[in-house]
């Protein structure tokens, strides 16, 4: 070590690791194995495997996020933004350098209860927003993903991910009013109406929105330390699940349900799952995979369940507009229940063996499924509705012949104008084989949706890179070219993103 | 048309309380391991606990490192300390169990940084109770503590703190640093004066022995004032916790066997301790891991007091006159499932109001006691009594009570250290303050 001898014999790592500690305090800084091994990979990177990283850093505020990405510009030293360490493969440090986790910048700086936004830091978790929230503003509600709470917020958001209030706000960058933004020179952005009157942060702007830069680039444009995200009220609310005898079926129903006028008809939240999501959204319910059935519909298990939240101010409000749902939902053909009332049919001691319903009233958390084996990896993607219970048959026969089940689900969008669908595969982290057989399953998958003209979501490196072939050329050249206006030194997630 | 059902609808603004109520956080099956619910079946078969850390090297892959572990589960607090003191996701136990798979399957080698991380953990459960993949939520704190073993084995634990403390257990039979020849200073009456034999024994514990001698006292005042017929023992060592936590296995075990041979010479059917982290050793290690012949009930002294309570033997008499609120230790609690009896002694007190903290029961944010931690860490030991007391004056109760002698220490060193102003007491304290 030269750590004391004036600096001018440090090796490189030293003379950097000395720059950060003066930064943002020896206590945030590491480049330990015991650090560098857990930040190496994205845990939900099947695909991308284990990347690289010199340093983990912990900056607690903007201006520690400032001096650090001058030193790292300077420098020409990578930097890989992350909050939780998980998110399909796109958090993966491809090519050494510095791993940012923001997690220390998980301060609420204001709730606006009348312009109805929350002004977060960038490292806020969903547990720390939505404990927040109910503890101080009950009356307001948050759009949350299928995630963890240690997930963050502001990723999610920025990376389109689909939310429980998706029916009626779209993805999570249609939640995002404004944005603060620390660029590779160190300059601090804002967007939205932050852009043009600092302390306004209720909406988009009326002129030139740069929120777009930010949005979608998996962090490659700058690090966003803030962001105001659109709160909503919290109204009473009743929670159904409904089935049906397949997906083609039930996206036929789904249909119907948003054609009625979803968001007007109170629907906040209308999402659909195969049978291996309900089992695995059931909270990890002691499923054996072995043992549940590739087409589930051919032994007689309906293999489609529907998610419906409503909300309603008032009991005779919610009593009418119930009516409609159920109404429309037999009409199809499907069966509906409310899913208290499943989840009263279970006895205890069953609980977590079957079909337990349990996911609806607050958020699923699908990741539980890549439990079985400890790593896998999700495709996430737009499709026409139409094309929605196709892309299931097809992935799941294509998943069959590599002996994989898949988790699919699906989300109605911004009252039924597009729509999400999501699929999951576990594989097991200990057995090479596996892994090597969920790779080639991951990627025949997604043939099935570039066929289906579905639209990729959330992309780790290997498919941006293949859309960045396949997409329009003039379009990719101006993703490019912006890219490379805020980032000259291509320091930020380098290798990643579209 | 089809024939319509009823048409069933819910009203409710609370969205997670169907799901609590779903998922009942308090079901505990004695014996079944740490947070064993009925609502979390394994998936891969029933394991064995006890076992080296290759044992359980299959269910280290299992973590997605999801981050659950850090969250009360739905209730959106943080639960774990080693964690929030941390900051890097090593100190959580996702960041641990990715730590102990690279380490079982070689990908990493062990080294002392590594080992710092490990021992940077009270072993409290929190973390394990939170998960909700059935195997870490049954075993993870099996394999925490089997991960100190092994580095102890390679030389490269416990930390130095707790290796000294080890050393004094071997010479002084106490981690206090104090002399074995006054373990009993504390007893009012003279050794002798008590029964050889007797159908209880006090084991009495090396904190209440040493260091915090008013809940020997107490606890020995109630159980004469109850005309309990009662003993201790002759020759009391520490019942090998803090050596056993730290992976200092060995010298826990010659506890463990010296000690098993006292209690049997008192004859005693029934043993009360003081301390959670005794009652658990007695308990559990003793009798399942040492497989050692002890065939007394043991019984933590909040278990054994409700019981008289409840027979109507014991009566509280003075009014106490305080807002309280009760911390559960984590060795009585998480480990011990016993959540209700000290609340039962302290809500049957006269003028005691009883105020929950938010993290209670199961969820309950750990003192920073326990795990050899107060020896190896006191850093992070004493972040973990400020954060818990400072939880504890939020409820604006004037005092925190617990049933633990090392919960005692650690939430009166922080109150101290940080100038806070809030009393501590332990439930003996309140039971002799009540009766006198």
């Amino acid at each position: 070590m030269h750590l004391f001898d004036g600096g001018k014999n440090l090796s490189s790592r030293d003379r950097i690791y000395m720059q950060l500690c003066a930064i943002v305090g020896s206590k945030y800084v590491s480049y330990g194995l015991k650090e560098l091994f857990i930040y190496r990979w994205d845990h939900l990177g099947c695909s991308t495997g284990m990347g690289k990283c010199d340093f983990v850093v912990l900056p607690g505020s903007t201006e520690e996020v400032q001096e650090m990405l001058r030193l790292a510009n300077r420098e020409k030293i990578p930097v890989v933004p992350m909050v939780a360490n998980s998110c399909g493969g796109m958090s993966t440090p491809l090519q050494g350098g510095i791993v940012l986790d923001l997690r220390r910048m998980n301060k609420v700086e204001e709730i606006n209860e009348d312009d109805m936004y929350a002004l977060v830091q960038g490292g806020i978790t969903w547990g720390d927003l939505e404990g927040y929230l109910q503890r101080n503003y009950p009356n307001l509600r948050l759009a949350f993903p299928y995630a963890s709470p240690a997930a963050g917020v502001v990723p999610c958001y920025l990376e389109y991910g689909f939310v429980n209030l998706s029916m009626i706000g779209g993805c999570g960058a249609e939640f995002i009013n404004g944005l603060e933004v620390v660029l590779p020179n160190g300059e601090v952005a804002l967007t939205g109406t932050a852009a043009y009157a600092p302390k306004n942060w209720s909406g988009r702007t009326v002129g030139p929105d740069i929120t777009g830069l930010f949005v979608g680039y998996a962090g490659r444009t700058g690090i966003v330390t803030k962001a105001a995200i659109k709160l909503w009220p919290k109204l009473p609310r009743s929670d159904w699940y409904m089935s049906a005898e397949n997906y083609k079926k039930g996206i036929e129903i789904a249909k119907r349900l948003y054609k009625a006028g979803g968001p007007t008809l109170g629907i906040v939240d209308l999402g659909t799952e195969n049978y291996v999501a309900l089992m695995a959204g059931a909270g990890v319910s002691g499923m054996d995979l072995k043992k549940v059935p590739y087409e589930a519909e051919k032994v007689g298990i309906p293999d489609f369940y529907g998610s419906i939240s409503m909300e309603a101010s008032t009991e005779r409000e919610m009593e009418a507009k119930a009516e409609v749902i159920y109404s429309i939902v037999e009409d199809a053909g499907g069966h509906i229940t409310l899913t208290e009332d499943a989840f009263k049919a279970t006895p205890l001691e069953n609980r977590g063996e079957g079909p337990t319903y349990v996911g609806t009233l607050v958020q699923q958390y699908y990741m539980w499924y890549f439990y079985f084996g400890g790593i896998g990896e999700y495709l996430t993607a737009l499709l026409p509705i139409n094309r929605i219970a196709e892309y299931y048959e097809k992935t799941r026969k294509v998943a069959m012949e590599f002996g994989k089940h898949i988790l699919f689900f699906h989300r109605v969008m911004f009252g039924g104008h597009y729509n999400g669908a999501g699929i999951l595969v576990e594989s097991n982290k200990d057995d090479p084989k596996d892994l090597k057989q969920t790779r080639k399953c991951l990627m025949e998958i997604d043939k099935v949706r570039r066929k289906l003209d579905g639209v990729v979501h959330k992309p780790n490196y290997i498919r941006a890179r293949h859309e960045v072939k396949t997409g329009n050329p003039t379009s990719m050249k101006i993703i490019q070219q912006i890219k490379r206006m805020l980032d000259p030194n291509d320091i930020l997630n380098p290798g990643q993103g579209i | 048309m089809s024939k319509k059902k009823k048409i069933r609808y819910a009203f409710k603004k609370d969205y997670e309380a169907p799901v609590k109520e779903f998922y009942p956080r308090d079901i505990y099956l004695p014996g079944r391991g740490i947070g064993k619910k009925v609502t979390v079946p394994d998936t891969m078969g029933e394991f064995e606990r006890y076992k080296p850390l290759d044992y359980y090297k299959d269910l280290l892959r299992l973590c997605v490192k999801c981050g659950n572990c850090r969250y009360v589960f739905r209730d959106w607090n943080r639960a774990c300390p080693s964690g929030e003191f941390g900051g890097f996701e090593s100190y959580y136990l996702g960041g641990k169990n990715v730590l102990l798979w690279g380490l079982t399957r070689e990908k990493i080698k062990w080294s002392k940084p590594i080992v710092e991380v490990l021992y940077h953990c009270m072993l409290c459960g929190n973390c394990q109770v939170q998960c909700q993949i059935p195997e870490i939520h049954h075993y993870a704190t099996e394999w925490l503590e089997a991960a100190r073993e092994k580095a102890v084995e390679l030389g490269i634990g416990p930390m130095p703190g707790q290796l000294k403390m080890g050393y004094h257990i071997i010479k002084e039979h106490n981690p206090h640093m104090e002399l074995h020849k006054k373990r009993l200073d504390w007893l009012p009456v003279s050794r002798e004066s008590l029964p050889k034999k007797a159908e209880i024994a006090f084991f009495v514990g090396c904190t209440p022995s040493h260091v915090q001698t008013h809940i020997a006292t107490a606890t020995f005042e109630i159980l004469k004032k109850l005309n309990v017929n009662f003993t201790i023992l002759n020759d009391e060592y520490c019942c090998g916790s803090p050596a056993q936590q730290t992976g200092q296995r060995k010298i826990a075990i010659d506890c463990a066997r010296h000690n098993a041979k006292e209690l049997e010479k008192t004859g005693a059917s029934t043993v009360v301790t003081s301390c959670p982290g005794c009652h658990k050793m007695l308990n559990e290690e003793y009798k399942k891991r040492y497989k050692l012949n002890l065939e007394a009930e043991i019984v933590h002294s909040s278990t054994f007091f409700n019981n008289l309570l409840k027979k109507g033997v014991l009566k509280f008499r003075n009014n106490i006159g305080k807002a309280i609120t009760y911390h559960d230790p984590c060795h009585l609690g998480r480990y011990s499932g016993i959540y209700e009896d000290p609340r039962d002694l302290l809500q049957n007190m006269p003028g005691v109001k009883v105020i929950e903290m938010p993290r209670n029961k199961q969820n309950a944010w750990c003192c920073g006691g326990g795990g050899g931690v107060r020896a190896g860490f006191p850093g992070l030991s004493s972040f973990a009594a400020s954060e818990r007391v400072k939880e504890a004056k939020e409820t604006g109760a004037e005092a925190i009570v617990s049933s633990c002698p090392f919960c005692y220490i650690n939430l009166s060193d922080a109150i101290e250290q940080y100038n806070e102003k809030m009393e501590v007491y332990d439930v003996v304290d309140l039971i002799n303050m009540s009766i006198k």
